[in-house]
């Protein structure tokens, strides 16, 4: 037996059991992670077939992927209100019974087809090995042979991309998004304060000038004293010295 | 790859990784006595002359502590994240050329572990692994400022990341390949201006992408002036506040060899990693040019860290998106342009 298959063993081992581990697993952030290294073996496998740019492809554009799943769920679901494991709907489970083995079905039928008539079209080892190695080819046949469905997915997702953007905008579009303006500062005006009294060890009081000019704060934002800040803060509180200033 | 057996792979590994370790270790007296000395103190003194013993004093320290598990954390997960994190950052160095292939009592042997063909991408994907050591961390400390750095840290690097590789694609259409030790090969070559001869180096051809690199790989090793996973101040150091002894130590010394891999990597990638004066003869000055290059880059790193106050995080996101990203797009452009110029396919 030679050290490829053994190697091929443990990641193919190693990438199912992280596979069931990803759908057992009740904690969806432990799923996240089995996801991540059944992701990692599947990379393994594709080293082990001469398909470096597709592992690192692989790693890089996939875990990012699930670092962007973890991060929902990390804030979006609150794992003491997450539903039972066999909690869904009778239908749902049968139909994705179904889904799963019609896939396995048609991977199967694959790999028979594949292993009785042999390498379908001319990306053979040495052929690859022509253009300079697999960057090149994966290059070439995505940007002559499938350049239209290439720019069609871009399109797709930037259309995904506008999509979110309009989602995220907390206005509707066009209309101008309201800035704060006004700096809110709890301190005394200089001079509002009279006279300090004298300090504990008897240092010199501090004495106010009353002609010294109060400095506006720069970049047009107005200074506004308050003694109370919840009359600034509170959304929609607008009484007390707040006349005509907007939120 | 010129062929080798494997114990030779095996040997140059091991070196690798020790030096590596023993480098960082002493990157940490570095930054200390250089931070010191910016802020006019003397930084370690006692250990040793100049503090030189203080990183064994300091592992010592920590390898003594009591390591602490929360008992609100999720225990498996809180264990391993911190060795995801150093090993995701000793890994990377697996692709970084020390020179071509020397002959060395009669063996012929490659002054590098491997030369993969994929090399750039290896080490950023590399990196985007190493993320999940500290969100997971984060996570499983189960405490509410360690899962605000981890946060930050994952919105941080997938921004960065985005310009990192971004500020790289210049390189690869001017050299032609994405192996790191072509790209170095391709620095080689020497161009000249009148009776000079200027080294091939990309920092001259692709400044734009250099800059952009050194700012997205100070934000992808979580330093200063963009620390703010662990920001002190606001966070209570960010994602390893619940770690204590030597699982906070896996994660400094994952910090400290991924800055070390940085500056080796930007060293290969933008300054001609060996290549100086007499390289080409001797590989044991392509060495000490790859070190002293090296250097320059982790000096820089605690520059900024003595000079510059942190950012703001919204600040953070909005110069990668909205400066970063358009430059580097720009760049990418340019350079095309100017290849296809040099090639002859217009006009």
């Amino acid at each position: 037996m030679s050290w490829d298959l053994v190697f091929f063993a443990l990641l193919a081992a190693a990438s199912i059991l992280t596979a069931l581990g990803m759908v057992l697993s009740p904690n969806p952030v432990h799923s996240g992670i089995f996801l991540v290294l059944c992701f990692l073996n599947v990379a393994g496998i594709f080293v082990m077939l001469g398909a470096e740019f597709l592992a690192v492809i692989q790693i890089i554009v996939y875990t990012g992927a699930v670092l962007i799943l973890l991060l929902f769920v990390l804030m979006l679901v609150d794992p003491d209100e997450l539903p039972a494991f066999s909690s869904a709907r009778p239908l749902q489970r049968n139909l994705s019974l179904l889904l799963g083995v019609v896939l396995l079905l048609e991977i199967g039928a694959a790999i028979i087809t594949r292993t009785s008539i042999g390498p379908v079209g001319n990306d053979s080892p040495e052929a690859i090995e022509a253009v300079g190695g697999n960057v090149q080819a994966v290059g070439i046949t995505i940007y002559s042979k499938y350049l239209l469905a290439f720019e069609v997915i871009s399109l797709i997702l930037t259309v995904g991309v506008i999509g979110a953007v309009v989602l995220a905008l907390p206005e509707r579009l066009g209309e101008k998004v309201q800035r704060r303006r006004d700096t809110i500062s709890l301190a005394h005006a200089r001079g509002a304060d009279g006279l300090l009294p004298e300090g504990p060890r008897g240092e010199t009081p501090i004495v106010v000038d009353p002609t010294r000019e109060i400095a506006e704060p720069v970049g047009g934002r107005r200074l506004i004293m308050a003694s109370d800040p919840d009359e600034y803060t509170r959304v929609g509180a607008r009484q007390g010295g707040s006349e005509d200033h907007d939120a | 790859m010129a062929d080798q057996p494997i114990w030779i792979s095996c040997i140059v590994a091991f070196i690798v990784l020790n030096v590596l370790l023993i480098s960082m270790a002493y990157m940490t007296w570095f930054e200390r006595k250089v931070l010191a000395a910016m802020q006019d103190r003397l930084g370690p003194t006692r250990s040793g002359p100049h503090g030189l013993f203080q990183p064994l004093a300091d592992a010592v320290k920590l390898l003594g502590k009591e390591d602490l598990v929360p008992a609100a954390a999720d225990r498996i997960v809180f264990l391993l994240a911190p060795v995801a994190v150093f090993v995701a950052a000793l890994t990377a160095a697996a692709v970084i050329p020390f020179g071509g292939t020397i002959d060395l009592w009669g063996q012929s042997v490659n002054l590098y572990v491997t030369d993969l063909n994929v090399g750039t991408l290896f080490i950023l994907a590399v990196g985007s692994a190493g993320v999940y050591g500290i969100i997971l961390g984060a996570w499983a400390s189960a405490n509410r400022y360690s899962l605000l750095g981890g946060l930050r840290s994952a919105a941080q690097v997938i921004s960065y990341e985005l310009i990192l590789g971004f500020s790289l694609v210049g390189i690869f259409i001017l050299s032609g390949t994405i192996s790191l030790r072509g790209i170095m090969e391709h620095q080689q070559r020497t161009f000249s201006i009148g009776p000079l001869e200027i080294s091939n180096w990309f920092i001259l051809s692709q400044p734009l992408a250099f800059v952009l690199f050194l700012i997205a790989a100070v934000a992808e090793t979580n330093r200063a002036p963009f620390d703010l996973p662990e920001a002190e101040t606001e966070l209570v150091a960010g994602f390893h506040t619940e770690y204590s002894g030597f699982r906070f130590s896996l994660y400094f010394l994952g910090e400290y060899i991924n800055m070390i891999v940085t500056s080796l990597f930007a060293s290969t990638l933008f300054l001609g990693g060996t290549d100086g004066p007499g390289s080409d003869t001797y590989w044991g000055l392509g060495l000490l040019w790859l070190f002293l290059k090296t250097i320059a880059f982790l000096f820089f790193y605690v520059w900024l860290r003595a000079t510059l106050p942190r950012f703001r995080f919204d600040q953070l996101m909005g110069i990668a998106w909205k400066v970063l990203l358009p430059l580097a797009l720009a760049n990418i452009v340019v350079t095309a342009f100017f290849r296809i110029l040099a090639n002859g396919q217009v006009f």
